[in-house]
């Protein structure tokens, strides 16, 4: 009996210390630009696990489009950039839990998940596609039947597939970041991976020889910097820099770095 | 921004994460099974007279417990392809976490068999016993009896340790949960669940360990 009550006070501590930790952390995170500027920083999540939108470079701080972009914000607010490594499965609990100002993290705008954060303009357009070597024989998503499938967690190729996989006999594998997919995919661990438009490249760079190329684009998407719901004031300052950007060639100077591509038209809100 | 409990959405998953959660209770189970065998193996291996043997469970244990178990789990899953070993995601958890398991139990049973006086194993020398009955009844069962709350203690670390795998794609609890979470993002719900469905399974694993502890040596008066 008495083990059984301790086991109840330890359940009760930790609840509170949780909720105490989220308070906490709740007067820590700036909720408009005042605070950003004041604070004299700004805390940016993006992800180190994806080649081009993001990895970490040989100096140890992230590298590629996302970081380029955070770099940007921080220049426009007259700030440095506080970088917090994020996967595709914690984005969203880490901007809600406020340890993050903005997540700038190839965050596909959908209004299922407008429905928890709010999404700046567009800054990037990409696709969600499924990758395969050549020799792979698969044109459409019927012929992924019996084959292993890999995908980020809670990315959006694990959205799309996942309401099919069962009925479509998919073998639908989700790792914890894009690089572990990746590596799988290498590995030979899995058949297809469900990544970007311009991985392939990456693939073939550290994998020649298999002539990795992209079977089938599940939907084309536009990437959007997340903030918290009601951020108003933030996410007007966002808009107007990613306006900005876009018209000063400085998006497009990133783009054609890392994605060797011109900036296209990105469709505005 | 003050948080709103909606647990509603979570409970319509909650066949999925019992789901995960079973996987947990089947990955560490056999775990604890595996890696007491190679541990008890390990600790022989130790205390060896032999050299050769010694070098090798020593090199074993100490290149298992300096290492992380994150790392341990990627090299058996996306290193061992290389040299044409492909395991499933729930194959190479398992042996992943029996490898590790067996290093940390491998030094606990050597604890527990230098713990057996010397004069007892003379006494059994002296009784006759044959080299199987001396093992079996003076030195393991007598050394695993003293060093049991330690393997115990070590065994519910491995459970825990587990939730690392999802990295490989293995669908256990935390993996289960997390791609609830990137689905709903009710993440303070699903990790306040899950967080009460691995204290279920450590009770429940703590209970089994002493109906062991009992079937084992309740005739020793313990």
């Amino acid at each position: 009996m008495r083990a059984r009550g301790r086991t109840v006070l330890f359940v009760a501590l930790s609840i509170v210390l949780g909720l105490s930790a989220s308070s906490l952390a709740r007067s820590a995170a700036a909720q408009n630009v005042d605070e950003i500027i004041k604070r004299g920083k700004v805390i940016v999540g993006v992800n180190t696990t994806t080649p081009i939108f993001g990895l970490v470079g040989s100096d140890g701080q992230p590298e590629g489009y996302d970081p380029d972009v955070a770099r940007l914000v921080g220049k426009y607010l007259g700030v440095p950039v506080e970088f917090v490594p994020v996967t595709g499965a914690n984005r969203l609990p880490f901007l809600l839990t406020n340890r993050v100002d903005m997540v700038i993290a190839l965050f596909g705008i959908t209004p299922e998940r407008a429905q928890q954060i709010w999404f700046s303009m567009p800054y990037a357009t990409e696709a969600a596609t499924l990758v395969a070597p050549a020799s792979r024989a698969v044109k459409t998503v019927d012929d992924l039947a019996g084959l292993r499938v890999g995908v980020p967690r809670g990315a959006m190729q694990d959205l799309i597939l996942t309401p099919q996989a069962a009925a479509k006999k998919i073998n639908l594998m989700r790792f914890d970041d894009e690089a572990t997919a990746l590596q799988a995919l290498i590995s030979g661990q899995i058949d297809v991976v469900g990544t970007g438009l311009l991985v392939n490249r990456t693939l073939n760079r550290n994998d020649p020889g298999k002539n990795y190329e992209v079977k089938i684009v599940l939907r084309p998407l536009h990437f959007g910097i997340g903030v918290r719901r009601g951020q108003i004031d933030l996410l007007q300052w966002l808009n107007t820099f990613v306006y900005t950007i876009k018209n000063n060639g400085e998006l497009d100077a990133i783009s054609r770095k890392w994605r060797q591509l011109p900036l296209e038209a990105l469709p505005v809100f | 921004m003050d948080y709103v409990f909606q647990f509603g959405v979570v409970w319509r998953d909650i066949d999925t994460l019992l789901l995960g959660a079973w996987l947990t209770m089947r990955l560490s189970a056999l775990a604890m099974v595996f890696g007491l065998i190679v541990g008890v193996a390990g600790a022989l291996a130790r205390t060896s007279r032999y050299r050769a043997l010694r070098a090798v469970g020593h090199a074993y244990v100490e290149a298992i417990r300096n290492t992380p178990f994150l790392v341990q789990v990627l090299l058996v899953y996306l290193g061992l392809p290389s040299i044409g070993i492909r395991l499933k995601p729930d194959h190479a958890a398992l042996l992943a976490m029996v490898i590790n398991l067996g290093a940390y139990t491998t030094e606990i049973v050597r604890a527990g068999i230098k713990a057996v006086p010397p004069g007892q194993i003379q006494a059994g020398i002296a009784l006759g016993l044959s080299r199987w009955q001396l093992f079996r009844f003076v030195v393991c069962l007598p050394a695993l009896r003293a060093v049991f709350p330690a393997l115990g203690g070590q065994f519910i670390l491995v459970m825990l340790a587990s939730s690392v795998v999802s990295v490989i794609s293995a669908e256990e609890l935390t993996a289960v949960a997390d791609t609830i979470v990137a689905r709903n993002f009710r993440s303070f719900e699903v990790y306040l669940i899950v967080t009460g469905l691995y204290l279920a399974m450590c009770l429940a694993f703590q209970a089994a360990f002493a109906a062991v502890h009992r079937a084992l040596f309740a005739r020793w008066g313990a």
